[in-house]
């Protein structure tokens, strides 16, 4: 067949960035024992944000830096909400999506006159944001595992207890890392924008979803879920080159069963954080 | 006198009414704050907003309308929520609901009496199945509810696209909209409120609401379902199957919200029409949540999702603002209502002041 080329596996590499970095985000936050399912919604956030700053400044950086700021908000929302007020994480998650869902709309009608579309604007190499989420990757599996920031923050996922008494400050670690999933998650975003050169609703379809999966396959490792990323990156780039063959609701299809049937073989259970949605009290 | 009325006060019903009410107040406060931020006259939003949902009959045949289908999705979110799971693909389960409905509506040829009982069943079975796969495999396999309730809302989605897509095989061929043919006069639900859309769905989900309320607390298996959702492991332990009890939650999660599509094509449209639902499985979310998990609460709950769709509908014809401004509020509403501790550090402040 023609379609397996080397176009096919840098649009892999391509796609399977935004997961890999939702994944790797997610890693982060869930180690600290932080579920967020507002991932999806915040990298539409971060996809928003990128194309307003973009179109009004003509800056991509800036707009960048902007969703990653965004990014960092929304995460912290989502922190305050699960530590401070002992939201359950899964329901705060979803009130990000939908509040996020209902934002976007409202923003860009408001902005642009467009229910869900920005038009285009300046932007990046996507490229830069494919090889700079590899770098990340790469470093946080250093981070995670070989040093000692790392093995506290698995610490308070694991026994927040012991590591308050060992002098690490749980709430602390907690809001740190599920500001930086949040972070991850407008870089993410960023890139969708990026990719297509104008933000639109529905542009992250499940995506963050996915890289919850990702990451849940990866076993809570930051290079495990790139390789569950790349996965659904292949099946994703391959997924658009079938639809002048199968129907296109068929291939849009198959990424998110996929999703389901991987989950259901792979899944391990060995790494999950035990005391993962925990609301952790100081004694 | 006093003390009967303090002990009144005191009830949970009171005060778990109380802390929604305060916290559907602050939303509407924070979004008030939003629309003057985005430069929109407050005025006319919410004058719109109250227009559209309530102003008069039409207005509330159509908040009737929308809260129709929200009221079975809440109540769909809620019960696998009792269970300690989240379904947030009630979405999906809506539309292979409504599409199974629509099959045997325009294939059917029986009385009444008969066809539209049948057409209920169809889509609630076909929900149940999209709610089963999910509940089948977070029983034996442990796999993320969330993830794959929501994958397979997509799937649904998707699926019944193709159904009534152009080169689909359910697609009505005199219709430019991607849509089923009509279904059989036999297997429509009357319409109660002439000359507005609302139907007997309605009074389908009011029923459902308290069939679902009698089976978690007046029967021996919704309470093992609850147990299962407060303590898992005590559950587990109290000599209650877990893994039969989450498929259970799930299955009928499903059934409910395929229930709800059906009354959209049977009473609402009359066929399938691809993309038919605006999110109503996202607003059952919000409206289990804000009726605090409670089936009859949900009745309420849905009411309010479905006004602020109507109203939002207004806002936006008259272009007051986008009428998305509704979707903004249902997500603070939920901010505010799983955040008692915020809630009652805020009267704690309050009550310092005085």
């Amino acid at each position: 067949m023609d379609i397996f080329t080397v176009a096919l596996l840098l649009s892999t590499l391509r796609l399977a960035t935004p997961v890999a970095l939702i994944a790797l985000g997610e890693t982060f936050s869930e180690r600290a024992g932080i579920i967020n399912v507002g991932v999806e919604g915040t990298a539409t956030l971060g996809a928003l944000v990128v194309a307003l700053i973009s179109f009004y400044t003509r800056s991509p950086w800036l707009a960048l830096f902007a969703a990653l700021v965004a990014g960092g908000l929304a995460g912290a929302l989502h922190a305050l909400w699960c530590i401070r007020w002992r939201a359950n994480h899964v329901v705060s998650g979803i009130g990000i999506n939908i509040l996020v869902g209902g934002l976007a709309m409202f923003i860009t009608g408001a902005v642009w006159g467009w229910r869900g579309t920005s038009p285009s604007a300046p932007t990046l190499n996507p490229w830069i944001i494919v090889i700079a989420g590899f770098v990340i990757i790469c470093v946080a599996q250093v981070y995670l595992f070989r040093t000692r920031w790392g093995l506290r923050l698995r610490v308070v996922g694991e026994k927040p207890e012991a590591a308050d008494t060992a002098g690490v400050n749980v709430h602390l670690t907690q809001y740190f890392y599920t500001i930086l999933n949040g972070v991850l998650c407008g870089l993410a975003g960023a890139f969708f924008f990026n990719n297509l050169g104008r933000f639109t609703f529905g542009m992250v379809g499940g995506r963050g979803f996915i890289g919850i999966a990702a990451m849940v396959i990866g076993n809570y490792s930051p290079l495990g879920g790139l390789g569950a990323a790349l996965l659904f990156g292949f099946v994703d780039a391959l997924q658009m080159r079938l639809q002048a063959h199968i129907p296109n609701q068929f291939s849009i299809m198959l990424p998110y069963l996929l999703t389901v049937v991987v989950l259901a073989a792979f899944i391990r259970r060995a790494n999950v954080p035990a005391a993962l949605g925990r609301h952790y009290v100081k004694q | 006198m006093r003390q009967r009325l303090r002990g009144w006060l005191g009830t949970a019903l009171v005060r778990e009414t109380g802390l929604t009410l305060l916290a559907v107040a602050l939303a509407f406060a924070v979004g008030t704050l939003i629309i003057w931020a985005a430069g929109f006259s407050i005025s006319a939003v919410f004058t719109n907003l109250w227009r559209g949902a309530f102003g008069n009959r039409i207005s509330l045949g159509q908040t009737l309308t929308q809260a129709t289908p929200i009221i079975f999705t809440s109540l769909s979110f809620l019960i696998a929520f009792r269970c300690g799971l989240f379904n947030i693909g009630a979405e999906g389960q809506l539309y292979v609901g409504a599409m199974a409905a629509a099959v045997v509506g325009t294939v059917l040829r029986v009385p009444a009496w008969l066809g539209v009982p049948l057409c209920l069943a169809a889509g609630g079975l076909a929900g149940a199945f999209w709610g089963w796969i999910p509940g089948l495999l977070k029983a034996r396999r442990g796999v993320n509810e969330f993830v794959t309730t929501m994958m397979l809302s997509y799937v649904a989605i998707e699926l019944t696209n193709f159904l009534v897509a152009p080169r689909g095989p359910l697609h009505d061929r005199t219709a430019w909209s991607n849509q089923t043919v009509r279904i059989a006069t036999t297997a429509m639900l009357p319409r109660i409120m002439r000359p507005t859309q609302v139907s007997m769905a309605l009074v389908i989900a009011g029923i459902a609401a308290i069939v679902v309320w009698y089976f978690l607390f007046r029967t021996p298996s919704g309470y093992e379902l609850r147990s299962v959702g407060q303590s898992p492991a005590a559950a587990e332990y109290g000599g209650i199957r877990t893994p039969r009890k989450i498929v259970l939650a799930l299955t009928l999660a499903g059934f409910l919200a395929g229930l709800g599509g059906a009354g959209e094509v049977l009473g609402t449209h009359y066929r399938f029409i691809a993309g038919f639902s605006p999110g109503y499985g996202w607003d059952g979310i919000a409206g289990g949540l804000i009726a605090r998990a409670h089936p009859v609460a949900a009745v309420f709950a849905g009411l309010l999702m479905g006004a602020l769709r109507a109203g939002g509908m207004q806002v936006q014809r008259a272009r007051a603002a986008p009428g998305d401004i509704a979707t903004v509020l249902q997500g603070l509403v939920i901010f505010f209502i799983i955040a008692p501790m915020l809630i009652r550090r805020l009267l704690i402040w309050k009550r310092r002041r005085n």
